[in-house]
């Protein structure tokens, strides 16, 4: 299986394949994931330390701010790695939906000490900008003699138990605002729901909450802009993790129809699954290469250009992944459905991400609007 | 007088400007985005001649042989400035496949006696593969050739002759000898003039009620022995060798990117844009272009670079074909009514030949090794699958 497909000339893509490889050794995904599942928890401490150790928390964020400074090509390729090893801890929220609008943050103390604490994994730093519809839902600001007030309802925040702070988008008097909200602030409430992938999933809700003026990141257009900007950015990240994901289902599919024997032989041999494995692998060809122009247009591409291809990367990918894993799945057999095989969990985490930050036809829809508008 | 230039040693973009500029001055208007796909050699020679003098019309050729000695990723540019301009497609099985062949496995005699005469337009060939019963599975191919003196006697016929009623010359695999263990040993590749007596072609209408394919039908045919190309029996290996990164163009975007500018004509004029069922499958259809054009930069990168097309690259074939289908599909689809019509469709910007391109786009399935096939290829070279049974 091919993958990903971007310009690695000095090699250091391919370094952090293996260092991916290499911690899957230590910290196996799908074992870990049965772990969090069973313990209700919504992140694993072990796992995030050492991803915070490994450098992987940082890697888009600039080096003024102590980060690694590096692009879409280096945090596509820790993703898509991360998918094929079924590592499922939140990065692309926690790191770079976080990451981006902490970059994009007006200087100061705070995005300072928010980055810090994202990179060396002691804050856990959680966007909260959903309303229960999935799209931008800020929540209403109110300025007072003590700081700014918050009270609201925001929907599908990942690692809510274990946030040290939230990033949350409001909105005062028609202006948007993003803010830091510590976790243990008075009047925040977490309500956390299991997720299909083994985690949970949570709704805030904010009465009276109070932060100082120091809180505000951005606000504005630049708020709007920054939280575009990250979703865009978390998106591709996600497209590239469906694209491990899917990958990896159908070499191991491969792997299980050659050696599974019926009627004497190995059903890989039968054309019927042949063709549905052929029909599997070049859904993950075409998903890795709109996942890879995604990449190499957000250096070269014009602004329109640049988010037209994640919209069509994030469609592209989530379909592939999940008519991938739902396919193999139905190869495996009974032991598809048994919970102890782990085709079962490629595909839980699959339909998980792909409702994640828009479904495909949301996603087309979106470019065929833009692009249109554009025309 | 032919223009001798190191046409790989301009970029890419030079290369596209100079081609697009020249052919647009000079592919006749009334030729350009043609309703038929495979127009017989008559109605297109104009254009054939003008590349000929240009020493354009054989892009892949060497320059000592009249082409212009494209590499691969120049040649993609030359494919898709082609396509884009709407130029005709000319009868191109000699440039395209006998020419090949013979410089790479000809003798002097055949290169000297055939390649000019491919230029001139005066040989106009055909491709004398597929038979009534060999046609996925080509190896049991039963035309004869049984040897004769200086002559070989052919017997048998051929179907699916893509525009054998307008060539004088025909590149035909024939059976020289059986061997019961290994079918592809024992074919031959022959140079036939088609003017010989026992020779006759017969059109056949396809869906379009157009001729552009036939039957051929070979009764006691003399053909003289030096019209063997390469060894006796060893004619298998040479028909595959000449696919090489041509196989690319079989899924090339060009023609669902026509179709999809026709339909959005169509849904535009109909009003097809308010209705949210059939924008979200336009949607659909829409991405799946785009990332197909992204799968086919990925292929025609691995060319660009000087690498060699693997196996894979059969699934751009399978992606492409279906996706044409799918367009046409929907432009009946958005033809309501309409849609019981032989005739194209009248908008306000033009008309669009729905039906056309639906009945056109049924073939793309089938040839160029049927996507079936393709995905046996898929499933042994690339997925690494045992044999299938």
């Amino acid at each position: 299986m091919t993958g990903l497909i971007l310009n690695d000339d000095d090699g250091d893509l391919a370094l952090l394949r293996d260092s991916v490889a290499g911690f899957a050794q230590r910290h196996d995904g799908p074992a870990t994931l049965r772990a969090r599942r069973a313990s209700g928890d919504d992140l694993d401490r072990a796992s995030w330390a050492a991803m915070a150790e490994a450098g992987w928390l940082g890697v888009m964020l600039p080096e003024e701010l102590g980060g690694a400074g590096l692009g879409h090509a280096e945090q596509s390729i820790l993703c898509e790695a991360l998918g094929q090893a079924l590592i499922t801890e939140p990065l692309a929220q926690l790191s770079v939906l976080s990451g981006a609008l902490i970059a994009a943050a007006e200087p100061g103390a705070e995005p300072q000490r928010l980055a810090e604490g994202l990179m060396s994994g002691a804050a856990i730093v959680a966007p909260a900008w959903q309303g229960a519809d999935g799209s931008t839902g800020p929540i209403v600001a109110r300025s007072t003699p003590n700081g700014i007030t918050l009270s609201g309802r925001i929907s599908y925040v990942s690692a809510a138990k274990s946030a040290t702070d939230f990033l949350v988008l409001a909105e005062e008097n028609g202006q948007a605002l993003l803010l830091s909200v510590p976790a243990i602030s008075n009047g925040l409430k977490v309500a956390a729901h299991a997720t299909l992938d083994g985690s949970q999933l949570a709704t805030l809700t904010l009465e009276q909450v109070t932060v100082p003026t120091q809180a505000v990141l951005s606000r504005a257009d630049a708020a709007n802009a920054a939280l575009e900007q990250a979703i865009a950015a978390a998106r591709l990240a996600i497209s590239a993790e469906l694209v491990g994901i899917g990958t990896r289902a159908i070499e191991d599919t491969i792997a299980y129809t050659k050696e599974r024997v019926q009627f004497g032989r190995p059903i890989a041999g039968f054309q019927v699954v042949q063709h549905r494995l052929v029909d599997m692998w070049a859904d993950a060809e075409f998903a890795a290469a709109s996942v890879s122009h995604a990449v190499e247009m957000q250096d070269e591409g014009e602004s329109l250009e640049r988010d037209l291809a994640v919209l069509a990367a994030k469609a592209r990918a989530g379909d592939a992944a999940v008519t991938i894993t739902r396919r193999a799945l139905h190869l495996y057999g009974a032991m598809g459905f048994t919970d102890d095989c782990d085709i079962g969990l490629y595909m839980k985490r699959a339909v998980a991400l792909n409702a994640t930050l828009g479904q495909p036809e949301t996603l087309r829809l979106q470019f065929v609007a833009r692009e249109r508008a554009a025309a | 007088m032919s223009e001798q230039q190191d046409w790989n040693a301009l970029s890419d973009d030079q290369f596209r400007a100079v081609f697009r500029s020249w052919v647009e001055a000079n592919c006749p208007t009334h030729l350009r985005f043609m309703r038929k796909q495979r127009p017989v050699f008559n109605e297109v020679s104009e254009w054939y001649h003008t590349l000929a003098d240009k020493g354009w019309l054989s892009p892949l050729w060497p320059q000592e042989y009249g082409g212009m000695g494209l590499d691969a990723g120049k040649h993609i540019v030359y494919v898709e400035e082609w396509a884009r301009l709407g130029c005709p497609r000319i009868p191109d099985h000699g440039i395209g496949l006998t020419g090949p062949l013979l410089i790479q496995y000809g003798t002097q005699a055949q290169k000297d006696f055939f390649l000019p005469r491919i230029l001139s337009g005066e040989h106009v060939w055909c491709q004398g593969y597929s038979e009534p019963n060999a046609g996925s599975d080509l190896a049991s191919l039963r035309t004869s050739a049984r040897r004769d003196g200086d002559d070989f006697i052919v017997n048998g016929q051929k179907i699916w002759t893509t525009l054998a009623h307008c060539a004088n010359w025909i590149l035909l695999l024939v059976r020289t000898s059986t061997d019961e263990t290994k079918r592809q040993k024992g074919i031959t590749v022959l140079l036939v003039d088609m003017t010989t007596a026992g020779c006759t072609v017969r059109p056949i209408p396809n869906l379009r009620n157009e001729a552009d394919f036939c039957e051929v039908f070979f009764d006691n045919v003399r053909v003289p022995a030096a019209n063997v190309v390469g060894e006796v029996d060893q004619g298998w290996a040479l028909a595959k060798a000449v696919l090489g990164h041509e196989r690319i163009f079989l899924g090339a975007p060009s023609r669902p990117e026509y179709a999809i500018k026709r339909l959005e004509r169509l849904a535009q004029d109909r009003g097809a844009f308010d209705d949210p069922g059939f924008v979200a499958r336009y949607a659909k259809l829409r991405l799946d272009l785009y990332d197909l054009s992204a799968a086919f930069e990925r292929f025609a990168r691995v060319l660009r670079a000087g690498g060699v097309l693997g196996a894979d690259v059969s699934v751009l074939k399978i992606f492409c074909s279906e996706l044409y289908q799918r367009i046409t599909e929907e432009m009946l689809t958005v033809a309501g009514e309409e849609a019981r019509l032989w005739d194209d469709l009248h908008t306000g910007e033009g008309d669009v030949d729905a039906m056309n391109l639906y009945l056109d786009s049924r073939a793309p399935t089938i040839f160029g090794g049927s996507n079936e096939i393709q995905k046996g290829v898929l499933a042994k070279g690339v997925l690494g699958l045992p044999s299938s049974f």
